[in-house]
């Protein structure tokens, strides 16, 4: 008896409680924008708001944190000031997850007005679902960098305006170099030397974790590109020469095992996560002396060990004589792209809103305060760190946008998966190039 | 002689009444959850089913009907066959480890140890944690170069059996499975200790009175009581390590190299990364499929048994 | 003598378990005390001082927030689960008719479907339904996840209770109602505790549809309050380990809460047996 009288008080209070907060949540979302309308009809007007034109609002999913996550806000309230009738509803969502929340979204017809993306394969499929709108018409393609724009144009179209880009050096650890008289090598023979000198002193070359995939990638990427150059990869993806089969991308892999069973990389590298921060752990504790990383290395050792930054330094990864790559053809990417959803109720506002999430001054704001080279043009840099990155940038002949984020999910899934075999000695580098060669004929084929 | 009429009659016709009324309390007890359950998991049951039949990528409006094309491929598809094979393994290991141990863990709660409190508490932790912390705590435990479980080896002497854990294939499927039962062995415990102490105290007495020694007591009268409760546990360890999904995303994604991939992460890798809405739909009703049939095999197993004695 | 030498491997077994069960719960309240780079440079050492400082910026995010929509959506859910599990389980357990076999199976059924795909049916429903961001929303998909196990460890228990007293009940006129609330019901307090445990701490750390079916911040429940410490390609361990060691408290609570009822319940429902 006592126990279902608990019960009963307790799901009412809960009840009570649950009813009392549902309306204040609405008058804090509504109220301010919506004072005109009475305290009685408030429910009503949650529903009206929107169809009425008197005020709209957007909403915007972004993947920003930190820093860089003020200027998105920052350029919100800029939006929201030239815009007094609108209001943004900005979510920020967690990298991973992300990607299935969205297709859920997408997919079950609630999609966010404005989303984020890295452009290239992942959002080409969401285009070709018809699921993100053409916004040629409203972008002002000069403002931009042209490979970076180029991640979010398909067909001449373009469906994404980029805010930030990354390159991807080599960094090391400028005091073990300096014990072991180490100098940044030019050929890859030299990076050779420097693995054979640093497993002699029981240092881990290159801190690698490679639980997440696309951390292994690059160096398959870089190598591939020295031995077949920077066309190899456009002929294999545009199906217009060589293939994903192509004796370079072998050669590549065959390099990769090298440095593996050179002991280049840590112990059980696949079982190893970077977000978890295990490969920057080795960094830190002076167990490995490089690592083959995106430009926000920079920013994840400011969070988590600022002294080290002084040791820092960075090279280019070497040319492998007799390859047909240059050391000044870098890997890199693009990230934040704002895309504008389909199925929009204000495509006007909201391709707006992406204008001024991808303008100069948003991108001088995230450079300067976040770390990242700006994929728009006339950015000011005043970190040196990252002037130092956008010269490279600028200075490159080439650049080899992330086979992961380029290719079609599916293919992209392949190339990782055969990737991390490789790391793991469990695969041939023949075996792994023809799967990867087997779906791109199936996925590619249009 | 009409007064005793008139009663039999009576009771006829309370019978009947009787039996239309336990119709009607039998809707009004089962409809309540019933309706939840029909409206959410009922619907999405066949929602699967029915996007199964699809080739779909899950965000777009083109739908092309394929029939049963999704399941000829999944027969042929060899990382599916080997997360069968994983699942199968997860099976086994739970039934092995996690049953026997939550019913030890149970047994102790029930031994004149002192600090007993303290100890049903902490036997509980492993359930109670998030799966986002224990993922996060046993990559770093399982490391190779700076791991604890390699420390704890080395300083037992053990040190032959270091190892990179989760980053080879042949170790990582155990490592996670490892934790995995860690993780619910506390639940079977619980549900363990729930029924033992229904178990009337003169059971027991009775049996000092004969003599019995502990293992006796266990043998002779805990053991049987558990039967029924075993069963079930049986059922849901069974069905949870079929579906199971979460470690393996946090702890390796389903690598290296697909060693540690579960029916479950293949799923979501198809449908949510490979865009495979269709595909992905057809692994998981097979999926639900394999749970029901051998979860029938158990039911039937359980029934023949207790005709048998 | 011959107990409490048979007494001593006894409790060798159980400190072992005792240390193998609470070591990483130790870790993650340890690690919650460290800096970012203490938790880098040294993972398994003592904390150097017990700084605060990932509490405090617990306070700055608003995790309080989180944490009571948590608490709402946890604690609905489970007291529903309870009583219409309870309730179905109620003439799936005693009473014989037709159908009693096929619903029960029915309702297993419902633990065999991987979650991840009802996530899209589940999304287009909540928003036909206008629930989409509203804790109400997940209350939905919470209690009909969590009815398959609880009906079936309920349907157990239920079981096990004997005919006699349902029956003597029966003979004083007591209608099926009166007869499940002040009889069965109290005797079913061990049972109740397991699914309370069970299913609180299972939707307390509930995260996908939690991730799907809300989106503001005013929504999100703790485990989608964790993104405030994951970074594009880092994660703050020591920030999620202080969230989520304040994050356990409640189940704790629940868990001591549960045991000890389960024995002062059986104190008082002593009638059976």
């Amino acid at each position: 008896m006592f126990n279902k009288k608990i019960c009963w008080f307790m799901l009412i209070l809960i009840l009570l409680v649950v009813a009392g907060c549902g309306p204040s949540d609405s008058t804090n979302t509504e109220g301010t924008a919506d004072d005109a309308t009475g305290e009685t009809d408030k429910e009503n007007s949650s529903e009206n708001a929107e169809s009425d034109g008197d005020q709209t609002t957007l909403t915007l999913w972004h993947i920003e944190t930190g820093p860089s996550k003020e200027s998105i806000e920052e350029a919100v309230e800029r939006f929201e000031k030239n815009n007094p009738n609108v209001s943004v509803d900005v979510s920020q969502q967690e990298n991973d997850p992300y990607k299935s929340q969205l297709s859920v979204a997408m997919g079950g017809g609630n999609p966010p007005d404005v989303f984020h993306s890295w452009g290239g394969g992942w959002l080409k499929q969401f285009v070709d679902s018809d699921q993100v709108m053409n916004i040629t018409d409203s972008v002002d393609e000069s403002l931009y960098n042209e490979a970076a724009l180029s991640v979010s144009t398909f067909d001449g179209k373009v469906y994404g305006a980029p805010v930030s880009m990354d390159v991807v050096p080599v960094f090391y650890n400028k005091d073990i170099f300096e014990e072991y008289g180490l100098e940044e090598p030019e050929t890859y023979n030299d990076l050779l030397e420097i693995v054979e000198t640093l497993t002699d002193n029981d240092i881990t070359p290159f801190a690698l974790a490679n639980q997440t995939k696309w951390t292994g990638s690059f160096y398959l990427m870089y190598l591939a590109e020295r031995i077949g150059g920077p066309e190899l990869f456009n002929e294999a993806f545009e199906r217009t020469g060589r293939n994903f089969d192509d004796t370079a991308y072998v050669e590549a892999g065959k390099k990769v095992q090298e440095l593996v069973e050179m002991g280049a990389f840590p112990e059980g590298v696949n079982g190893m996560n970077y977000d978890t921060g295990q490969s920057r752990q080795m960094l830190y504790t002076e167990s490995a002396a490089m690592m083959t990383m995106g430009g926000w290395l920079v920013n994840n050792v400011r969070d988590e060990m600022p002294e080290f930054e002084d040791k820092l330094g960075f090279f280019l990864f070497p040319s492998i004589e007799g390859g047909d790559g240059e050391k000044n053809h870098v890997v890199g990417g693009v990230s934040p792209v704002f895309s504008v959803a389909q199925q929009t109720e204000h495509s006007e506002l909201a391709a707006e809103l992406v204008n001024e999430l991808a303008s100069l001054e948003t991108a001088t704001d995230m450079s300067n305060n976040a770390g990242s080279i700006s994929a728009v043009n006339g950015v000011e840099y005043e970190d040196p760190y990252i002037k130092e990155m956008s010269e490279v940038l600028e200075s490159s002949q080439a650049m080899q946008t992330y086979y992961d984020q380029t290719l079609p999910p599916e293919l992209a899934q392949v190339h990782l998966d055969t990737t991390q075999a490789l790391f793991g000695l469990s695969m041939e580098p023949e075996q792994a190039m023809a799967e990867v060669e087997a779906t791109a004929k199936e996925v590619l084929k249009e | 002689m009409s007064r005793l009429q008139e009663i039999s009659l009576d009771t006829v016709h309370v019978r009947k009444k009787k039996k239309n009324k336990d119709t009607w309390v039998i809707i009004g007890f089962i409809a309540p959850a019933f309706i939840i359950y029909g409206v959410y998991v009922i619907y999405s049951i066949f929602m699967t089913f029915y996007y199964s039949t699809f080739d779909w990528t899950g965000i777009d409006a083109n739908m092309v009907f394929v029939g049963l094309d999704n399941y000829i491929q999944l027969f042929q598809d060899d990382v599916f066959w080997t997360s069968i094979q994983n699942n199968f393994l997860l099976v086994i290991a739970s039934l092995l480890t996690q049953l026997p141990v939550g019913l030890i863990m149970a047994l102790l709660l029930f031994s004149p140890i002192k600090g007993m409190r303290l100890f049903r508490s902490v036997y509980f932790m492993p359930f109670l944690m998030s799966t986002v912390a224990i993922g996060i705590l046993f990559i770093f435990i399982y490391e190779g170069n700076y791991g604890l479980l390699n420390a704890i080896l080395e300083g037992i002497g053990l040190e032959s059996l270091q190892t990179a854990w989760i980053g080879k294939e042949s170790t990582a499927i155990w490592a996670v499975i490892a934790t995995v039962c860690w993780q619910f062995a506390p639940f079977y415990m619980i549900l363990f200790r729930a029924t033992m102490v229904g178990i009337p105290e003169e059971l027991y007495e009775a049996a000092d009175i004969d003599g019995a020694s502990g293992w006796q007591r266990f043998k002779s009268i805990t053991l049987p009581l558990l039967k029924p409760i075993i069963i079930t546990s049986a059922i849901l360890s069974v069905i949870g390590s079929l579906k199971y999904f979460d470690l393996i995303y946090v702890m390796t994604g389903g690598g290296p190299n697909n060693s540690t991939e579960l029916m479950a992460t293949y799923m979501y890798k198809q449908t949510f990364t490979n865009f495979n809405m269709g595909y992905g739909s057809s692994i998981s009703f097979s999926m639900f499929i394999i749970a029901f049939i051998v979860t029938v095999f158990i039911l039937l197993g359980d029934r023949s048994t207790r005709g048998n004695g | 003598m011959l107990k409490a030498i048979k007494g001593i491997p006894l409790y060798l077994l159980a400190l072992f378990l005792f240390i193998v069960t609470g070591l990483p719960f130790l870790i993650m309240f340890l690690t919650s005390f460290k800096g970012q780079m203490e938790f880098m440079t040294s993972p398994w050492s003592f904390p150097e001082s017990f700084s605060l400082d990932n509490y405090k910026l617990l306070a700055e995010l608003q995790f309080f927030g989180y944490f009571a929509n948590s608490l709402v959506v946890s604690v609905v859910s489970v007291i529903i689960v309870i009583l219409i599990a309870a309730m179905a389980s109620y003439p799936l357990a005693r009473l014989k008719f037709r159908l009693n076999r096929p619903i029960f199976i029915l309702f297993m059924v419902g633990m065999m479907i991987p979650i991840h795909t009802t996530l899209v049916p589940i999304f287009i429903l909540t928003n036909k339904m206008g629930l989409y961001d509203s804790l109400f929303g997940l209350i939905g998909p919470y209690i009909a996840f969590a009815l398959p196990i609880s009906i079936v460890i309920f349907t157990q228990f239920m079981r096990d209770i004997p005919k006699e007293l349902e029956e003597s009940a029966k003979m004083d006129g007591c209608s099926h109602l009166r007869l499940f609330w002040s009889i069965i019901f109290p005797l079913l307090t061990p049972a109740v505790a397991t699914v309370a445990i069970y299913n609180f701490i299972h939707i307390w750390n509930e995260f996908i549809f939690a991730l799907v079916l809300t989106n503001s911040t005013q929504n999100a429940t703790l485990p989608i309050g964790l993104r405030e410490f994951y970074g594009e390609f880092s994660v703050n361990i020591p920030g999620i380990m202080a969230a989520l060691t304040l994050g356990s408290l409640p189940l704790l609570l629940v868990y001591f809460i549960a045991q000890e009822k389960i024995v002062t319940g059986l104190a008082a429902g002593s009638v059976k047996g």
